[in-house]
C-alpha cells in the first residue's frame, strides 16, 4: 500500500518536472534548434554569405581539414662541398633547407606555422590555415589565464565583501562596475589607457616611474599582446565571478563555522574545509559559463588587436565577414562548440555538478 | 599579553582596509578614466602627458567640459536607446528568471527520468559563438515576424535562459532536502514548496543571476545591431552609441561614447546598489532547524 502510494508520487513528482521544463525547452527549440543545426550543415558546404554567384555544393569534411590539418617534417640542413652544414655568416646559426620547400603543395598548401629544434633535428611545423591554428592557440592560453586569475580574485574579493565592514554595500557596488560597462565601451577605454605613447595611461605612469620610454606598444608588440588583453579580460569580467561566489557563501549554514570555531579550527582551515568544499558547485558554475565565455571571446580581441591577432571568435568573424566564407566559418563554429564541451565536461566530471546524492 | 593581541589586531584591521582600498581603485580605476576622458574636449584628450583631470591645455588649470554630455543629451537617439534599453533589459531578466528558476527547481529538486540529458542539453544551446549562430537566428526571426524590441528579448534567451538554469539548479541542489519533506508532510504540494520556501530561500542567487542577466541584456550588441537594423527605433544603447557622429569628420568622438557609457553605467550602478542589501544570508539554518 505504502509503496504503491509512493509510486503514485513519484509519478507526480515526474510529471510536474516535466511540466516545470516546458517553457525552457520550448523557448530554446524556437529560437535554438534552426540556428545550431544550421550552422551543422553549413560547415559541410562551401555556401558563401551574401554571394549567390554560384551553387553551394556539400563538400564533407573539407572545412574541417582546410583548418585543421597539421603536418612536421623534418628540416634537412645544408650542405657545403664538403658534407658540412654550413653556417650563416650573418647570425652564426646553422643553415637549413627552407621550410617553403619541404611543405606539402599537394592536394592542399602547408604553410610554415613554427620551427623547433629536437635532438640536433630540425623540424618544421606546417598548417594549411596557420592563422586558425594561432587563433586556437591564443585563445586557450588567454582562457587558461584568464579564467584562472578571474577565479582567485573573483574569490578573494567574494571573501572580502562578504565579511562585515563599513561601506560594504558600496564595495559590492564598486565591485560590479568593470562588469556594468559595455563589453565594446571598455575595451576601447583600454585601448585609450594603453596608447603606445603618453597620450595614454599607462605610458604617463610608466614614463614617470621611470619604466621604459613612455612608448611601449602594448598592442602592437608580439610579448605583450596577450598579457594586455588578459589583463583586461580580468578587470572586466572578474566582478561576474565575484558576485556569483558571494552568492554561494550566502548558501554555507553558520552553524558549521561555529562548530568549527568550537573545535578550535583556525581560519585558514576553516576555509579549505567548509568554505571551499561547500563553494564547490557555485565555482563549477561560474567557471563554466566563464570558460565558455572566454572560449568564444570576440570584442576585446576584435576592438584591441583586430587582425593582429586572432582569437577563434574574430578568425570566424573575418573569415565571415571579411572572406564571406559561411561554411568555413560556421566550421570553426563548431570547432569553437567542440572545444567548450571538452571543457564543460572536464569541469562537470571533474567538480561531479550534474550528480544527484552529494 | 593583552597589548600584543590589540596590536595584531590593528595590524589585522589595517591590511584589511588597505585591501579594500586596493579593490577599489582596481575595480573603479578605468571607469574612473572614462569619466574623466568625457570630460575633455578633443583638444584635452590629445595632451601629452595625459592628465589625472580636465586640464587646460595653456594654463594647466583644472577646466572640465561638459558638452559632451549635452551633445549625448541633445541626440535623440540616445534618449530612446536608454527606454528601448530598460525595456529590453528588464522584460529579459524576468522572462529569464521566471522560466529558469521553474526549470532549475525540476533539475535541482524533483527525481525525473533524462535529468542529466535535459542539463546539457539545456547547456549545449549557449556553446556556439554568436557570430556562427546570427544568420539563421535572423531566419528565425522573420520567420515568426516579430518586432524588433520582442526579437531581442527572445534572441537573448540563448545566453540568459541557460545561465539562470544553471546557476538555480546548483542553488536549488544546494537546499536541504529536509526542507522540502517538512513541507510535505505539512501537506503543501511540491509546487506550492517551491513557491512559497525554495524561492524565498534563493534570493541571493535570484538577485545575483537577474542582475548578471540583466547587464549581459544591457550591454549585448550584436544581436541588438542586426534586429534594430531595419527598425531604428528599437536601437538599444550599445547599438546608438555607434551611430554617434563626430564633430570633426570622420573621427570617432572619444569624449562622447566616454560621456554615454557613462551615462549608461549608472543606472546599472543604482540598480545594484538597490539590489545588493538582497545578496545575503538566506534563512537555511533556521528554516531546517524549524
Amino acid at each position: 500500500m505504502a509503496k504503491n502510494n509512493m509510486s503514485k508520487l513519484a509519478k507526480r513528482e515526474e510529471k510536474l518536472a516535466y511540466r516545470l521544463l516546458l517553457p525552457t525547452v520550448l523557448i530554446l527549440v524556437l529560437i535554438a534548434l534552426y540556428p545550431l543545426g544550421s550552422v551543422f550543415y553549413t560547415s559541410f558546404t562551401d555556401k558563401t554569405f551574401a554571394g549567390a554567384d554560384k551553387e553551394t555544393q556539400f563538400i564533407g569534411l573539407e572545412n574541417y581539414k582546410e583548418l585543421l590539418s597539421i603536418t612536421i617534417k623534418e628540416l634537412p640542413p645544408i650542405l657545403d662541398e664538403n658534407g658540412k652544414q654550413k653556417i650563416d655568416p650573418k647570425t652564426n646559426e646553422p643553415m637549413y633547407e627552407r621550410a617553403i620547400r619541404i611543405l606539402p603543395r599537394e592536394p592542399r598548401r602547408y604553410k610554415e606555422l613554427n620551427q623547433f629544434t629536437l635532438f640536433g633535428k630540425r623540424y618544421v611545423i606546417g598548417a594549411t590555415d596557420p592563422n586558425f591554428i594561432s587563433a586556437i592557440w591564443n585563445t586557450l592560453v588567454f582562457t587558461v589565464i584568464s579564467v584562472a586569475l578571474e577565479t582567485v580574485l573573483g574569490l578573494a574579493i567574494a571573501l572580502v565583501v562578504n565579511s562585515n565592514f563599513k561601506g560594504r554595500g558600496i564595495m559590492r557596488t564598486v565591485m560590479l562596475v568593470p562588469w556594468a560597462v559595455i563589453t565594446v565601451v571598455s575595451a576601447k577605454m583600454w585601448e585609450g589607457m594603453l596608447q603606445p605613447n603618453r597620450i595614454g595611461f599607462f605610458n604617463t605612469v610608466l614614463d614617470k616611474l621611470g619604466i621604459g620610454n613612455g612608448q611601449i606598444a602594448f598592442l602592437t608588440t608580439e610579448g605583450l599582446q596577450l598579457p594586455s588583453i588578459i589583463a583586461v579580460d580580468v578587470w572586466k569580467t572578474t566582478p561576474f565571478m565575484a558576485l556569483l561566489i558571494l552568492a554561494g557563501l550566502q548558501l554555507i549554514p553558520d552553524t558549521l563555522y561555529e562548530a568549527a570555531e568550537i573545535d578550535g579550527a583556525s581560519k585558514l582551515r576553516q576555509f579549505f574545509t567548509i568554505t571551499l568544499p561547500m563553494l564547490k558547485p557555485t565555482i563549477a558554475v561560474a567557471l563554466v559559463f566563464r570558460t565558455l565565455d572566454a572560449l568564444r571571446v570576440f570584442d576585446v580581441f576584435q576592438v584591441l588587436l583586430s587582425s593582429r591577432k586572432y582569437s577563434m571568435a574574430t578568425y570566424n568573424y573575418f573569415q565571415l565577414i571579411g572572406n564571406r566564407n559561411m561554411g568555413l566559418a560556421s566550421a570553426i563554429g563548431v570547432i569553437i562548440f567542440i572545444f567548450i564541451s571538452i571543457f564543460a565536461v572536464i569541469y562537470i566530471r571533474m567538480l561531479g555538478v550534474d550528480t544527484d546524492e552529494r | 599579553m593583552r597589548g600584543k593581541k590589540k596590536t595584531g589586531y590593528i595590524i589585522k584591521k589595517t591590511a584589511f582596509y588597505l585591501l579594500i582600498c586596493f579593490i577599489f581603485v582596481y575595480m573603479l580605476f578605468p571607469f574612473y578614466w572614462a569619466v574623466n576622458s568625457s570630460l575633455k574636449s578633443e583638444a584635452q584628450l590629445q595632451m601629452t602627458p595625459a592628465t589625472f583631470v580636465p586640464r587646460d591645455p595653456e594654463t594647466k588649470a583644472f577646466s572640465p567640459t561638459f558638452k559632451n554630455y549635452i551633445s549625448v543629451f541633445k541626440d535623440g537617439q540616445f534618449i530612446r536607446g536608454l527606454v528601448n534599453s530598460t525595456i529590453v533589459a528588464t522584460s529579459t531578466t524576468i522572462l529569464a528568471l521566471a522560466v529558469g528558476s521553474f526549470a532549475a527547481f525540476s533539475l535541482g529538486k524533483l527525481r525525473f527520468r533524462g535529468k542529466k540529458p535535459a542539463l546539457y542539453v539545456i547547456l549545449a544551446m549557449t556553446m556556439f559563438p554568436q557570430v556562427t549562430v546570427l544568420a539563421g537566428l535572423y531566419a528565425v526571426i522573420n520567420k515568426l515576424g516579430l518586432s524588433a524590441r520582442l526579437s531581442m528579448i527572445l534572441s537573448y534567451m540563448l545566453f540568459t535562459l541557460p545561465f539562470t538554469t544553471w546557476v538555480l539548479t546548483s542553488f536549488f541542489k544546494d537546499l536541504p532536502v529536509e526542507i522540502m519533506e517538512s513541507a510535505q508532510v505539512d501537506g503543501a504540494t511540491p509546487f506550492q514548496t517551491f513557491r512559497m520556501i525554495l524561492l524565498p530561500l534563493t534570493a541571493p542567487a535570484l538577485v545575483t543571476t537577474g542582475l548578471l542577466s540583466f547587464i549581459a541584456a544591457w550591454n549585448e550588441y550584436l544581436f541588438a545591431l542586426t534586429f534594430t537594423s531595419i527598425e531604428p527605433t528599437a536601437r538599444t544603447v550599445p547599438v546608438a552609441i555607434q551611430y554617434f557622429t563626430g564633430v570633426i569628420a570622420r573621427q570617432e568622438p572619444l569624449g562622447e561614447i566616454m560621456a554615454a557609457s557613462v551615462i549608461v553605467t549608472v543606472p546599472i550602478v543604482v540598480l545594484v546598489l538597490i539590489f545588493q542589501k538582497r545578496i545575503i544570508a538566506g534563512l537555511t539554518a533556521g528554516a531546517v532547524k524549524g
